[in-house]
């Protein structure tokens, strides 16, 4: 809650200048304080995350972990346990690190390692509510589809403290990332750990997959993870201005996703999704037409 | 076998230096197959060393035993008196792989950001102070010819200038042992001869020793002292103008002439070995 306490007064300043008539509610109402910072503190991470994800060709590890975690919330659910996310984060850090050792040691080519954990840990969380507990309640679809504005101060506090750990992580691993992706072979020459700096990247991912699960939904979680990373690679120039720019489309879609789901009352994660997709969408657009009009005779 | 790179004494005497990579006896096998059988094989500092043979000759394997990444059933491996992959060598080896198989189409890189990546080690990987590097950066981008196009995205570059800009990864490493894997395919043949003089360049004025593995039979025959035909084993090693022509290198290679010797007189100049094992010549634009 420290986040909060510090955040709060900085909300409540701009809230006067925010437009709408439910939206301002996220600057000054406690419970939407928290969904607006949780949002903000997942998408920021998600950005830098799925910068790398893109390069490596791990897109869809963010889809998949989030069906693993999906799994984990429902066997918490069923055992009972007041903050299922952490059954989550265990199950699908588990299972980031066996997927990433059979890439390696090439037991599984492509996603199909992925693809075998997507629904095997999907299914045994539909076979386990429906044995053991009472099928999909709307707390499960709350994990399905997000709930932000169910956000807890606990959960709060476990999105904070993922998100944070995980930036610092990935800032600190920024070089040895982008030199074990590109080229591995002369990453190992020069002595870098390539293996356990992927292993370590699989872990951050499956942690920071798991934070976002409450915010935008396990089936979304795609959305907040690629969408703004693909968008800023039609613009940026550099892999570091790559990121500056996913920062930006991220944090739109965040912030005009909740506005419209605010004002016109529709679910907050499917909303940001949504948005983040029309952005790509009218950016490749826009970049295909000025390219078209700068030089037309350019093959695409 | 030729010894190279002597060094005349005062009183006429020559002295042998000890070479930078010793291999005795290597024996590799991949998926239980043997693609290396007891290859011997000295190099000393300085020397430019092309590395030709078919394809599936044990080119690519011999570069990875000698990085360390594939491991010798049988035989040694020395560099710098260490074995491979030692500590004590990181940054002394760079490796140049091929641009045009290895880069990521998907990645938005500049060619300063990749050639950072070279000053990279185990050592400086968490915490960079970048002033520190900067000066490697420089002169590495330098040396390859793009300060230039220092900002461009490496996806918009040619294929020549992608491959310089890797080059220039393994040089802002200052490693003094570069090893090459067929750098010169997907490149044009302007590209090709600019490529060739700036690691003639590297050889001669920067004093780097220079492993390069080509199918480029011409390119080679241009640039290197020494080349080395690999097919399992070492066929021939010795300077490059003592390289077999075509007829004599079908015989290292056990084929038999199957027309008899009519057509020898229109044995090109060069030769590009590639493709499935078989030999394909092709005239030099001369």
């Amino acid at each position: 809650m420290i986040v909060l306490d510090l955040i709060s007064p900085v909300l409540e300043f701009i809230a006067p200048m925010v437009p709408g008539e439910i939206f301002p509610y996220f600057f000054t109402m406690e419970m939407f304080q928290r969904a607006l910072v949780a949002a903000i503190m997942v998408t920021m991470v998600a950005g830098v995350l799925g910068s790398f994800l893109l390069i490596r060709n791990l897109a869809l590890i963010g889809d998949g972990l989030a069906h693993v975690s999906f799994g984990g919330v429902a066997v918490g659910v069923v055992l009972g346990a007041s903050s299922p996310l952490w059954y989550a984060l265990v199950f699908s850090v588990i299972s980031a690190i066996i997927i990433h050792e059979m890439q390696t040691r090439e037991l599984l080519t492509g996603d199909a390692s992925i693809a075998i954990f997507l629904t095997g840990m999907l299914a045994l969380g539909l076979v386990v509510l429906r044995v053991f507990g009472g099928g999909i309640t709307s707390d499960i679809e709350g994990y399905l589809f997000g709930s932000l504005l169910l956000i807890d101060e606990r959960s709060l506090d476990l999105i904070a403290t993922i998100s944070i750990l995980s930036l610092i992580s990935l800032m600190t691993l920024y070089s040895g990332l982008l030199s074990t992706t590109i080229d591995p072979l002369a990453a190992r020459v020069q002595g870098l750990p390539v293996r356990a700096i992927g292993l370590v990247f699989s872990i951050l991912t499956a942690a920071v997959v798991v934070s976002m699960v409450q915010v935008i939904g396990a089936l979304l979680v795609t959305a907040l993870l690629v969408t703004p990373a693909a968008t800023g690679q039609l613009v940026g120039r550099s892999f570091r201005s790559c990121l500056i720019w996913t920062q930006v489309f991220g944090l739109s879609a965040v912030f005009l996703g909740l506005y419209f789901s605010a004002e016109y009352d529709s679910g907050s994660g499917a909303m940001i999704a949504l948005v983040a997709a029309s952005i790509f969408a009218i950016v490749a657009v826009f970049k295909t037409i000025v390219i078209g009009l700068i030089n037309p005779k350019d093959n695409f | 076998m030729v010894v190279l790179n002597m060094q005349p004494l005062a009183d006429g005497q020559v002295m042998k230096p000890t070479p930078i990579l010793d291999i005795k006896g290597l024996t590799v096998s991949r998926s239980g197959k043997v693609v290396l059988s007891k290859v011997d094989l000295a190099i000393s500092k300085g020397e430019f060393i092309g590395l030709v043979g078919p394809n599936g000759s044990g080119k690519s394997t011999l570069l990875l035993a000698i990085l360390g990444v594939l491991k010798a059933q049988q035989g040694t491996i020395d560099i710098y008196g260490h074995k491979p992959m030692s500590r004590n060598i990181l940054g002394k080896i760079g490796w140049v792989s091929q641009a045009a198989a290895v880069m990521p189409k998907n990645v938005r890189i500049t060619v300063r950001e990749l050639v950072r990546l070279g000053t990279l080690n185990s050592r400086n990987m968490f915490l960079r102070r970048r002033s520190i590097h900067r000066e490697k950066v420089e002169r590495a981008m330098k040396m390859v010819g793009l300060e230039e196009v220092a900002e461009h995205d490496i996806g918009r570059l040619s294929g020549g200038q992608r491959q310089r800009a890797v080059i220039g990864r393994a040089l802002a490493s200052e490693s003094e042992f570069i090893l090459l894997d067929e750098p010169l395919v997907g490149i044009d043949r302007e590209s090709r001869n600019s490529l060739l003089k700036l690691l003639d360049k590297l050889c001669h004025e920067e004093n780097k020793t220079i492993l390069m593995v080509s199918h480029d039979l011409a390119a080679i025959r241009q640039t290197a002292h020494r080349m080395i035909y690999l097919e399992e084993s070492i066929r021939f090693d010795g300077p490059t103008e003592d390289f077999p022509d075509l007829t004599s290198l079908a015989g290292l290679r056990g084929i038999e002439p199957v027309h008899g010797h009519e057509h020898e007189h229109k044995t090109p100049v060069s030769v590009v070995i590639q493709t499935g094992g078989e030999d394909q010549t092709k005239k030099e634009e001369e």
